[in-house]
């Protein structure tokens, strides 16, 4: 069952990793990526690594794809031009690929990575791959985990960055100033002697209003 | 533990179906009552009854990338507080001083976003 | 209650007795499945009858009465009305994508009930990490409104999707930080651990053991990010029916229309559980155990509590005017992160100390 599971899913992967490459349209591509994350994560979940899986469909799918999608909806880029050089630039390209996969293929098939041996551990019983994960990566792993932490702050300052430019001549709102304003600082209530002009009894009636 | 997993794989496959079946069914009920008559007019984008002047894929505002990046930031944040969070009575002092540390890292972050004014909407 | 139990493993005996193991299995869960999304297929369709009745009575109003009793029926008839709709492709859409919008929509609304407990035991999947899981597919909501709005080819569409992406992705983080929070006091993922959790304590398993109210901050904060992340007033600005006319949904007719509607009210209806089964206890009773009957935890009292939740979602409705949008994205960046970060830290340096009520 779980076997036939994985080359089921492996089989999407491969497709959808296909159509990412080789869809016209980049929207297509994009949501080809999508179904890429997903189905990654259903084979994590074959290899029982429930808290990695879930927290990949979070982040990736969740999170990750819809900057992408952002990006290719909303750039105007004509695809079509910069798909021109594909056939020119592919013999680099391909060779690239092929020492890449020549040099997977060295390492995964090397006496050391030893792969054909290598069997995933059974998880015991009641194991709970959050718990394992956090009573490891905050005591164990203290350094590595705060270089995380750089390393976002240096994404958050860089992305602000770039993208932001504070906008000459806009007109709007400060939602707080709003929030905060009072009643005083908009309405003078003025306390003042009562005048009563000689006329004032025939203008009411003028008004027509009845108390 | 993949056996719990099952009925979740299952429920994603008949809540796929069930994403169909409305449209499938309307489609279906549509061509065999012959309500589905398409004419230009009413294939038209809806745009107040003129036609459309141009296409309606613009280039929008770069501000909604940067939501979407600050997004990615701090979901990764909750990403990391997940496992923190859950082992956090068997952690003791030492895992809630080291998650202290990262917040307060990123604290930095959020307070320079906030001053450069990246959060403002105008 | 014994029996009762024993008496719902009887198809599951049953079907082992006479298709074996494994395909007992696969009918044991669909069964489970279907006793899910039927009764929620039916709280959608009352719920849109609800939500016009309890308005109309708001508005001094009387509200659909014509179709049945008490206008009971009126929910039928509309299925049928949108069944007869013309369903219309125009003609400057991305075919393919514009039919995965609307599906794309309904899955994670209806593949997240997959692990709502809804008493101990009774739950399609009870998983390590089903709090995980939810916060996962109900991100994956969004594709489908970023999906039909761009495929739709329009201009009040496009606007309307982006809108509701930046929207809710912003209010996404804020809730997932109030998450945060009820794990870090249960030190759990599995919901049904969760709501267990709440009934233990000092206060002894009554109202004053559920997460509500240490966690009250971090419930407000969940609920109001629950009604920004399905476009519920006061923050449809995405829908924004005044300025861009029913945003992403503009183009969409019939049952493709339909399908947008039954998956915002079944994610309605899944925020007011997941709020109850997070933060009111589940099917724990507000009573103390020591009351008979009364204080007894029953699946009755996780409907109440969803069917209250579920009328705060109308009564905002009627009573708040819409967000401006940067005030709703400031309340979301600006003021739910913030507070929910000083909780977590607060919560977190409580459990610290020997005060700590959460052991």
């Amino acid at each position: 069952m779980t076997l036939a599971l994985f080359y089921l899913f492996a089989a999407i992967l491969v497709l959808a990793a296909l159509r990412v490459v080789t869809a016209r349209n980049p929207v297509h591509a994009a949501l080809s990526l999508v179904l890429c994350f997903f189905t990654a994560a259903m084979l994590w979940m074959l290899i029982k690594a429930e808290f990695l899986a879930i927290s990949l469909v979070l982040i990736y799918v969740g999170a990750v794809m819809v900057l992408f999608l952002f990006v290719v909806m909303m750039l105007d880029i004509n695809f079509e031009s910069l798909r021109k050089g594909f056939w020119r630039f592919f013999p680099v390209a391909g060779t690239v690929a092929a020492i890449m996969l020549g040099e997977m293929l060295l390492v995964l098939t090397s006496r050391y990575a030893n792969l054909s041996a290598a069997r995933l551990p059974e998880p015991a019983a009641g194991f709970n791959s959050a718990k394992a994960l956090g009573k490891l990566l905050y005591t164990e792993y203290f350094l590595p985990f705060q270089l995380a932490a750089v390393l976002l702050l240096v994404g958050m300052i860089a992305a602000i960055a770039l993208t932001h430019r504070q906008r000459k001549n806009t007109k709007f709102q400060d939602p707080a100033d709003q929030v905060a304003v009072k009643a005083a600082d908009r309405v003078v209530v003025l306390k003042m002697e009562a005048e009563k002009p000689a006329h004032a009894e025939t203008d009411t009636t003028h008004t027509g209003e009845k108390a | 533990m993949l056996q719990s997993y099952f009925p979740v794989l299952l429920f994603l496959v008949i809540g796929a179906l069930i994403g169909v079946a409305p449209m499938v069914t309307g489609y279906v009920v549509g061509k065999v009552l012959g309500t589905i008559r398409p004419d230009p007019a009413k294939q038209s984008p809806y745009e107040c009854g003129f036609d459309a002047f141009d296409d309606a894929r613009m280039q929008f505002d770069v501000r909604y990338y940067l939501v979407a990046i600050l997004f990615i930031l701090f979901d990764l944040e909750v990403a990391f507080l997940v496992p923190w969070a859950v082992v956090l009575k068997e952690l003791g002092l030492f895992g809630f001083t080291s998650m202290m540390v990262f917040l307060a890292i990123l604290v930095v972050g959020f307070v320079y976003e906030w001053k450069k004014g990246a959060l403002e909407w105008e | 209650m014994m029996e009762l139990q024993q008496l719902l493993q009887l198809p599951l005996q049953l079907m082992t007795q006479y298709l074996g193991t494994d395909l007992a299995f696969v009918g044991w869960s669909l069964l489970k499945i279907v006793c899910v999304i039927g009764p929620l297929m039916g709280g959608v369709a009352y719920l849109t009858l609800a939500e016009r009745k309890i308005i109309g009575m708001m508005q001094i109003r009387i509200g659909p009465n014509r179709v049945g009793p008490f206008g009971l029926l009126q929910p039928v008839v509309d299925g049928v009305k949108l069944v007869l709709k013309e369903i219309i492709t125009p003609s400057a859409a991305n075919t393919g994508l514009f039919y995965l919008g609307p599906a794309m929509v309904m899955i994670p609304a209806m593949a997240a009930w997959a692990v709502v407990p809804f008493y101990p035991g009774f739950v399609v999947a009870d998983i390590n990490v089903g709090l995980l899981y939810i916060m996962a597919i109900t991100s994956m909501g969004i594709y489908g409104v970023i999906i039909s709005g761009w495929a739709s080819n329009s201009k009040y569409a496009f606007l309307g999707a982006m809108r509701a992406a930046a929207q809710v992705i912003s209010y996404e983080l804020a809730m997932g930080f109030a998450l945060i929070g009820v794990m870090m006091v249960s030190g759990s993922l599995n919901l049904t651990e969760i709501v267990e959790q709440q009934g233990r304590g000092i206060a002894g398993g009554s109202i004053l053991s559920w997460n509500l109210i240490p966690l009250a901050p971090l419930f407000v904060v969940y609920f109001v990010s629950g009604l920004a992340e399905t476009n519920r007033c006061p923050f449809d600005v995405v829908e924004g029916e005044s300025e861009i006319v029913a945003g992403h949904m503009i183009e969409y007719s019939g049952m493709t229309f339909a399908q947008f509607f039954l998956a915002e009210y079944a994610n309605m209806i899944l925020i007011s559980a997941m709020a109850s089964v997070l933060f009111l206890g589940g099917w724990l009773s507000p009573f103390p155990a020591s009351i008979p009957v009364l204080g007894a935890p029953c699946f009755l009292w996780w409907v109440a509590k969803v069917a209250f939740l579920l009328f705060c979602f109308l009564w905002f409705r009627a009573t708040f005017p819409r967000y401006r949008y940067d005030q709703l994205m400031r309340l979301g960046w600006k003021v739910f992160i913030p507070v929910t970060l000083v909780w977590i830290v607060l919560i977190g340096a409580w459990m610290q100390t020997p005060f700590s009520i959460w052991k």
